[in-house]
């Protein structure tokens, strides 16, 4: 009886440690202009109106007492965001995926010559701050025309997803088990042995690599912020942050970062079974 | 079958020793493969990384046209006698130290009560998972909205209780301690799912025998369930460490490295320096005392502890 009294009061905290940051935000993206602007802040909405999820977009809205709530100035700039993040992430995804499977099947199965130091090399790409490649990558993108686009941002991106992902998928391979023998015995090549047996074996772990991926790409700020901010190819995070320092509309900053959330959310929705068997003590054993 | 035995011969056939040669070896299969990547990243991480090397070599002027002249260890020698400097180390180091705790303790806390049997696990499993899913940048407005006297929690509790004033903790004293909490909210689910992966795969048999030994709820925490988790718990303060150091957009978001300097950490002060200040050489420099303390720490951790745990295994 005291075991389940414990259990519930456990699970309530970790509830309320993960949920209570995203309730106070999603609460403010609810309120009306007065209950923002109310001392104290309310505990809840007391009229809950959704007016910012359409005033983000560009549209007014209506509320019940006639009060038109009128569009975001930011409306432009967070559609063409919205737009934006997801052709990166896409590609971003799509090319890490292809980039790095291989890459880390390699690493995971085959022994070679200097193996070791590439793998650290590419420890050392997962631990280098943004901040310190950030003006050799604008002064880059300046000679080469790449600033402001959208090439030159999933470029960047590629450059945290990729070694991130390959040590990632280093620790699945080597757990999954030795077929490739018996494929070879069977007479597959080597290309054939990965291609027709390894990668269908390792579905779900690609799948969560393929969910982180789009993670890092959406999620992407520091680089967007001094390459994209203020350009044509802005990401919905450089978006978001024009209301930051702009325009105090706290509910319409609130709506549009559950917009970014949602994407992500439903990902890890779909796979979070599958999150656990990937490794990453395995790489560095 | 007379044909599929015919097949089969010349499939043995073909698999003489002149047709072998034509096999890759390892290295070249794995040449073919890896190398494009290779030359990617040496291209778009080595490249960056020479041209702040050489940077932080050259005193580079903007005013008056553009002007790079080289001045050699002088930036190091300027930064190593920086008091702003040091501050900022003590400072990336709290809030690492504070982040890593948190979030490594209440991964471990997740995964624990992940680990047992309850309903709507797939449910709660998803909730717990959120945080993962919201980017830095998101976690710094969420955090600052919390923390801040205008709309923060702390205020509208306050007023529940009877106060009037508002409570913001995003000041000198609590500052790091906000930032720490956000951080560690961030990274917890990561910690957590990849501990309960480990968890899974404990024997319930070994839990069967410290039932039967009487241990205590702690002593079996202690002598079952920690044991195979130490190998993780070492790589993931790793991890985590060096995610803390190299933050940035979550602090700039958060707190903007304010109130006055108290929560400027490096990255904060290499920002300043490069993109405010635009002393690209002095902040370039200051960038290869982050990335020497990242892996500083890192080694650190690995001699006095990650190297015990590796030979345990």
């Amino acid at each position: 009886m005291t075991r389940t009294i414990w259990s519930r009061i456990a699970l309530a905290v970790i509830l309320i440690w993960t949920l209570l940051p995203i309730y106070w935000f999603l609460k403010i993206s609810l309120l009306t202009p007065d209950e923002i602007a109310r001392f104290p802040p309310p505990l809840y909405p007391l009229e809950p109106q959704p007016a910012a999820y359409f005033n983000i977009f560009g549209f007014d809205y209506e509320l019940s007492n006639g009060i038109t709530r009128r569009a975001s100035g930011q409306a432009n700039q967070i559609i063409r965001g919205l737009q934006n993040s997801v052709i990166v992430s896409i590609i971003v995804t799509v090319l890490t995926l292809a980039v790095v499977a291989p890459l880390a099947y390699v690493f995971a199965r085959l022994d070679f010559a200097h193996k070791n130091k590439l793998l650290f090399a590419i420890l050392l790409a997962v631990a280098l701050p943004p901040v310190s490649t950030l003006i050799p990558f604008y002064s880059m993108y300046v000679q080469l025309g790449l600033n402001g686009t959208i090439l030159g941002l999933v470029i960047v991106t590629l450059t945290i997803t990729i070694p991130f992902v390959t040590w990632m998928l280093i620790g699945y391979f080597r757990n999954l088990p030795q077929v490739e023998r018996l494929a070879r015995i069977d007479g597959f090549s080597r290309m054939g042995t990965f291609v027709y047996v390894m990668l269908p074996m390792s579905r779900s772990g690609l799948a969560v690599a393929a969910v982180i991926a789009f993670l890092f790409a959406w999620n992407e700020y520091t680089y967007a912020l001094i390459l994209v901010n203020g350009t044509t190819a802005n990401t919905l995070p450089t978006a978001i942050s024009g209301f930051l320092f702009q325009h105090p509309e706290p509910q319409h900053m609130a709506a549009a970062l559950a917009l970014t959330i949602l994407p992500p959310a439903l990902v890890a929705f779909l796979l979070q079974r599958h999150i656990g068997e990937m490794n990453l003590v395995e790489p560095v054993r | 079958m007379h044909k599929a035995g015919a097949a089969d011969l010349t499939h043995l056939m073909a698999f003489s020793p002149s047709a072998r040669t034509n096999e890759l070896s390892n290295f070249s299969f794995a040449l073919i493969l890896a190398l494009p990547v290779l030359v990617f990243l040496l291209l778009v991480v080595a490249y960056p990384l020479g041209y702040a090397l050489w940077m932080s070599t050259h005193e580079i002027s903007f005013f008056g046209g553009y002007k790079a002249e080289y001045v050699g260890l002088e930036h190091f020698a300027d930064i190593w006698d920086s008091k702003k400097f040091w501050k900022s180390v003590r400072v990336t180091a709290s809030f690492t130290a504070q982040s890593v705790i948190l979030a490594m303790v209440m991964g471990l806390v997740l995964a624990l009560i992940l680990n047992r049997p309850m309903r709507f696990a797939g449910l709660v499993r998803t909730l717990v998972i959120l945080p993962w899913c919201v980017s830095l940048y998101g976690t710094g407005i969420m955090f600052s909205q919390l923390a801040k006297g205008q709309t923060g929690l702390g205020t509208a509790i306050a007023a529940a209780l009877g106060g009037t004033d508002a409570v913001n903790f995003v000041n000198r004293d609590w500052v790091i301690q906000v930032l720490a909490i956000g951080n560690a909210w961030n990274m917890t689910p990561l910690v957590a799912f990849f501990l309960l992966a480990n968890l899974k795969t404990i024997p319930t048999r070994l839990y069967d025998l410290a039932a039967i030994d009487r241990m205590s709820p702690l002593e079996t925490f202690f002598n079952v369930t920690l044991p195979p988790l130490r190998f993780t718990l070492f790589v993931f303060t790793c991890i985590t460490t060096v995610l803390s150091m190299k933050l940035f957009d979550f602090i700039f978001v958060l707190s903007g490295g304010g109130p006055g300097t108290t929560s400027a950490v490096l990255t904060y002060q290499i920002y300043k320096e490069s993109f405010k200040d635009l002393d690209l050489g002095y902040g370039a420099a200051m960038s290869f005392y982050l990335l020497a303390m990242i892996l500083g720490s890192t080694l650190l951790l690995y001699f006095i502890w990650g190297r015990r745990e590796a030979s345990n295994e």
